[in-house]
């Protein structure tokens, strides 16, 4: 039986990129434990560096783990192997989505804990932080989507360039023109209205509208390398 | 069982500015062909269409049998290749390497890898990052030889290497060849290398296929012959002579279709033939571009 080369390369990938996702972790740990300070400064100062910590991940992972096998000439090498152009972007897809989903779920997690188990944060700021997760999320499958259709440093840089803008966009719009999520937040439980789950079904929905065209576009492509 | 390991016929890839042209090529299984062409002449694509990593416009490839590029992955299990702008990581050991080409070739031979590891001067424990460019290259080729591919498809393995370590990957490459059935394409710019191991020659210039034949009659095709041409004297136009340059009474004709009564020919019509002369690959590779250049401008 041959063996299941995507998932060598997924293995493969795990291994070279380790470094980033220990990073990433350790530093969202940092963050959430300034949480424990408690006082106002040090839960805003941990708050924005648990969230650039995912940020950082959503960044950096899928520039070292996809546009590095082009600029240091490593693709060749991977495409020598018994795999196709699409299966190596699935292979692709695949561990950079669970790279990220690592520290992400991780992170997701330990601030739920925080916010339920240590009572750092009321429970009305749970919808909140949920969407404000998601978002880099979101971004982080833009970023993966283009540098693996685009195969460019270029296109890369600049995908990441605009969802890193766009945060403070989505912030405005969000404190702006849903006020189910401001009114609840400072209460003592979290209030999931229909408004909350409406834009966590629609953050959902780009995910795998991305996901579903960043395949769609790599089986398309005629010139791989 | 097919007699060829790579077939292509009528294949066809444009891109901007450069057309691969209704490209035919054989490659008999267990021969060495040596791909010979100028920068940008097409030899990577031509590569690259076999591989499967760039799809033709028009035209069919097959590669051990196999149906290019939708069959590429089944293909690939018994190929090994390795081009001059291919790298490894860099952070890793060639030990890692070895491992993760072990867990994916069952035909990955241990022994033979240790062997090469030994003959190429090479340490599995250090990182490829504190390798010279040489040992790169070698490190790549150990990857590509311990898998014991059928085919072997190299695009300039050779490219800045010095003349050691070429010799060493060369000596290497024939000693593969000594096992029956394995096929190896060769792309080069050094046609030292093609003339030292190839079995068959294709010269391909500006994305079309110039020539390709077996070696020895090729290289006993063409000759140069150094005339004096006395005054008044008219040098015919005879077939089998693509091109002759004179300078005052001297002359010299180059021959791609040899024939023993040329010389008596030009003796007859007045010249004197002073030399005939076997040519070398580059200088027969320098003369059929050119010759062919020419032909597509006329």
């Amino acid at each position: 039986m041959k063996p299941n080369v995507v998932l060598r390369l997924i293995l493969k990938d795990w291994r070279l990129q380790r470094r980033v996702i220990i990073l990433s972790i350790a530093a969202g740990a940092i963050a959430l434990a300034t949480l424990l300070m408690r006082g106002q400064t040090p839960v805003v100062i941990g708050a924005v560096f648990f969230f650039i910590s995912i940020i950082f991940c959503a960044c950096l992972l899928p520039i070292t783990n996809i546009v590095n096998e082009r600029k240091k000439q490593t693709l060749p090498f991977l495409m020598s192997l018994p795999i196709s152009s699409s299966r190596y972007g699935a292979a692709k897809l695949l561990s950079t989505f669970g790279m990220f989903l690592v520290p992400w779920l991780t992170l997701v997690v330990a601030a739920l804990y925080m916010i339920v188990g240590r009572h750092i944060l009321p429970n009305g700021t749970i919808p909140t932080m949920l969407i404000l997760a998601n978002l880099p999320f979101i971004g982080f499958c833009l970023i993966t989507g283009t540098t693996l259709v685009a195969e460019s440093e270029g296109w890369a840089n600049a995908a990441v360039a605009v969802v890193n803008s766009s945060y403070w966009l989505v912030w405005y719009l969000l404190v702006s023109h849903v006020p189910s999520l401001t009114r609840n937040w400072a209460g003592p439980v979290a209030v999931w209205s229909p408004e909350v789950v409406r834009i966590l079904v629609v953050q959902f929905a780009i995910v795998l509208l991305i996901l579903a065209l960043t395949l769609y576009a790599q089986s398309r492509k005629r010139n791989f390398i | 069982m097919n007699d060829y390991a790579i077939e292509l016929s009528g294949v066809c890839k444009s891109y901007r500015f450069f057309d691969l042209q209704n490209i035919a090529l054989r490659l008999n299984c267990g021969t060495i062909m040596g791909l010979i062409g100028p920068n940008g002449a097409g030899k990577s694509t031509t590569i690259r269409i076999l591989m499967g990593l760039v799809y033709p416009d028009r035209g069919e490839v097959r590669v051990l049998g196999h149906c290019i590029p939708d069959a590429q992955v089944a293909a690939k299990w018994d190929i090994g290749f390795a081009s001059d702008d291919m790298r490894l990581y860099d952070s890793m050991t060639l030990g890692w390497h070895i491992n993760f080409l072990k867990s994916i070739y069952s035909s990955w031979d241990d022994a033979y890898a240790h062997l090469l590891l030994k003959r190429f001067g090479l340490n599995a424990e250090q990182k490829i990052k504190g390798l010279s460019h040489g040992q790169r290259v070698k490190a790549a080729l150990l990857l590509v030889f311990a898998r014991r591919p059928k085919l072997l498809m190299l695009d300039e393995p050779t490219t800045g290497l010095d003349p050691v370590a070429r010799h060493e990957i060369l000596r290497e490459l024939t000693s593969v060849m000594a096992e029956e059935g394995r096929s190896v394409l060769f792309s080069s710019q050094n046609t030292q290398d093609i003339e030292q191991i190839s079995d068959q020659i294709t010269f391909i210039d500006r994305g079309r296929i110039i020539d390709s034949v077996d070696k020895e009659l090729y290289l006993d095709r063409w000759r140069r012959l150094r005339l004096e041409v006395p005054d008044g004297i008219q040098l015919p136009t005879l077939p089998g002579v693509i091109g002759i340059r004179q300078t005052g009474r001297l002359a010299v004709a180059i021959a791609n279709a040899f024939e023993p009564h040329l010389p008596n020919a030009y003796e007859n019509s007045g010249a004197r033939v002073h030399a005939v002369e076997n040519m070398t690959l580059e200088e027969i590779f320098v003369a059929n571009v050119e010759h062919s250049r020419e032909e597509v401008k006329a």
